[in-house]
């Protein structure tokens, strides 16, 4: 997996390309905005990351251009800049996620995997399976080992999200945006009450626990064991 | 509303002391006229009787009698605009002669003056009343004279003279209240205007400033130096926040970075007991960076930036979300969770932000109350604003400390310790009210809390564009 880089805090690049390599990804990185232009317009990448702010062209510009030339790498967009008005915009340019600095490099991590994934797997599926765990999307049916569950509306959704990306870690706040379509700060872990509840019902009487915890980062549906 | 915004105007009380001191300053004017005008009449008076008995007491002594009568009869004819009484007696006060019957029976004034009461007079057909000033003398002969003067005309003339004044006093006031009224409305307008500008600043929109053309003199100095003020203050307010925000956006980076180290230590961590340790940590890191991005996320909001970005919003469908995310908090304490939601209209806000507040006072609600306690949450639809409130049974805040729970990093003192938080989540919601117009209130729930939360039905931020 290649992922291109275009941040002119050299810090900050530093450690994400530390981090990015760490985990397994070929990272590249320029730190200002025209080179970064050029290298994302004349070899292919699997992921770019981009600061939104950056001399000479900025990050909104990079990604327009590359929208522009119907190319759909998919990008996630980095920046100081955290509010609502902000994120609409950098979606509105064509990012496919938005990280607001400064951020753990889990969140990081988490979001580019997820948009990596997204960019993978765009075609309608029917149906998701994860171990013995299936959901089918068109009858709205959750099933395990035969078992049917009654799920609420909610812990449907929150399921069908984790299921979607089985094997990611998501956080709690990509649930809070992408399963309860709010952008806050929660004072107290209000998701993890919600994670528990579905636990119980799709985790409870069977010897796998699929849905789990990641310390300091989130909670992954997870087969691999 | 208006009439007693007049009569707690300051110019209105201004007015009251003006009338009042104008009254007094009048009456004492005119009883200055009066004193001079009836001191004049009354010497006038006496001077009259002075001389006339100078001239009974000549004629007497010249021609006896006989020449008084003479006397008499020429100076009480009835041509005679002012009436005079005479009488001549002996040393034992018996006529001699003139045209009162008797000594009369009076009061005795120094120098010779007397007053006295008279019925009726003689060779007078009809009594002329009873008001009448007299003088006496002795002659060295022995024989006692007198002459007495009927003043009714003079009181008459000074009543009169006291009903003018009278009547000038009144319309003085009158006249003075009504211009007094008049100045009073006139720069109570201007006051008005620019109190509703310094309103509409103290409401969060800075940018206003007093309208300076078409006043002239005090009103114009006066909201110049109001407008420099106000410039002035709003250079140190950015100032201030500009700091702050510095202040918690440098500091959010190297928290982030010194979070992501442990994050790294974490992993690289064999020994569990270290893990654990840092664990804490990095929850520790957390807490901060968590208070800092609050700070930042209420000075944002507090800029009233954010009003760019509204839209209507669709309340009912806002809260019962709120209420779905904290509803299994609350059940996991076991505690009651109640809803009363009205059919309510949209409003014109942050989605996000609305939510945020209305999630920090549940989280409060569901934080504060014992297990086995009661979180309500209501929607309903007042006359101009929609109303939405979250009461719980708990610890309650005390009535000294309600004001003060909006206030950055305050924490009521019996929660210090045992209950996590940063103290600036009733900030933020206040901050979130405020951006949308709203207002917000705590009542005593009888146990507990209920905080109260008003947003305007239709919010003039729309309105101002």
């Amino acid at each position: 997996m290649r992922i291109l880089l275009i941040e002119d805090d050299l810090s900050v690049a530093e450690y994400i390309v530390k981090g990015l390599r760490e985990s397994g990804y070929q990272v590249e990185h320029v730190a200002d905005g025209k080179s970064g232009l050029v290298k994302a317009t004349t070899e292919e990448y699997d992921a770019l990351i981009v600061d939104r702010m950056l001399p000479n062209v900025d990050g909104l510009t990079i990604i327009q251009t590359l929208r522009a030339a119907n190319d759909a790498t998919p990008a996630l967009i980095l920046s100081a800049l955290g509010e609502v008005d902000d994120r609409v915009k950098g979606l509105k340019a064509g990012g496919d996620d938005y990280l607001v600095k400064p951020f753990a490099f889990a969140e990081l991590l988490a979001r580019i995997e997820v948009i990596l994934r997204r960019h993978e797997s765009s075609s309608a599926v029917t149906r998701l399976k994860v171990a013995d765990l299936e959901m089918d999307l068109l009858a709205h049916k959750v099933t395990r080992g035969g078992e049917t569950f009654n799920l609420q509306p909610r812990e449907y959704k929150l399921l069908e999200y984790l299921m979607r990306h089985a094997g990611q870690v998501v956080t709690r706040t990509m649930l809070l945006e992408n399963v309860w379509d709010y952008h806050f700060d929660p004072q107290t872990n209000v998701i993890d009450v919600h994670i528990s509840r579905l636990r119980q019902k799709i985790d409870k009487g069977f010897d796998r626990q699929l849905l789990n915890t990641v310390r300091g980062a989130g909670y992954m549906l997870d087969d691999s064991e | 509303m208006i009439l007693s915004k007049i009569f707690t105007s300051f110019t209105f009380r201004f007015l009251v002391s003006y009338v009042a001191w104008l009254s007094v300053a009048v009456f004492m004017v005119l009883a200055l006229i009066y004193a001079f005008i009836a001191y004049d009449f009354f010497s006038d008076v006496h001077r009259s009787v002075k001389l006339e008995l100078e001239a009974l007491s000549q004629a007497y002594e010249e021609g006896g009698s006989e020449a008084v009568d003479e006397f008499v009869e020429v100076h009480s004819g009835p041509t005679r605009l002012i009436r005079f009484f005479y009488f001549v007696g002996d040393a034992e006060q018996r006529k001699i002669a003139g045209n009162l019957n008797e000594w009369p029976d009076a009061k005795e004034y120094r120098n010779g003056w007397i007053g006295f009461d008279f019925e009726s007079l003689t060779n007078m057909a009809d009594p002329v009343g009873n008001e009448f000033v007299a003088l006496s003398t002795q002659l060295p002969s022995g024989e006692r004279l007198l002459v007495a003067r009927h003043y009714a005309d003079v009181l008459n003339s000074t009543k009169l003279v006291a009903g003018a004044l009278t009547r000038s006093m009144v319309a003085t006031i009158i006249l003075g209240t009504i211009g007094g009224a008049i100045t009073a409305g006139l720069s109570l307008r201007r006051i008005e205007h620019i109190n509703t500008t310094l309103h509409r600043i103290m409401s969060g929109d800075f940018s206003e400033r007093i309208d300076v053309s078409g006043s002239t003199g005090d009103f114009r100095r006066l909201s110049e130096n109001v407008n420099q003020m106000l410039d002035r203050i709003e250079v140190l307010m950015t100032g201030v926040r500009q700091v702050s925000d510095n202040i918690a956006h440098d500091l959010r980076t190297p928290l982030t970075r010194l979070r992501n180290k442990l994050s790294d230590l974490h992993d690289d961590c064999s020994d569990p007991a270290n893990r654990e340790q840092v664990e804490a940590l990095i929850e520790e890191a957390d807490g901060l960076l968590g208070t800092f991005s609050a700070l930042l996320r209420i000075a944002q909001v507090e800029s009233g930036n954010r009003r760019s970005g509204f839209a209507d919003v669709d309340l009912c469908t806002l809260v019962s979300d709120v209420i779905e995310l904290y509803e299994p908090l609350a059940m996991e304490k076991d505690q009651q969770f109640n809803t009363a939601l009205a059919r309510v209209g949209k409003v014109t806000g942050d989605r996000n932000l609305l939510f945020q507040a209305v999630a920090n006072l549940v989280d409060n609600a569901i934080k504060y109350t014992p297990e086995g306690g009661e979180v309500q949450v209501g929607l309903s639809v007042e006359p101009d604003c929609y109303r939405v409130y979250v009461a719980d049974t708990g610890i309650g805040v005390p009535d000294a400390d309600r004001e003060k729970v909006f206030q950055r990093f305050f924490r009521v003192e019996s929660s210090r310790g045992c209950h996590p938080g940063n103290g600036l989540g009733l900030s933020l919601v206040h901050a979130v009210v405020k951006l949308h117009d709203g207002t917000i209130s705590l009542e005593d729930n009888r146990p507990g809390l209920k905080v109260v939360m008003r947003l305007p039905r239709q919010s003039s931020a729309s309105k101002k564009g």
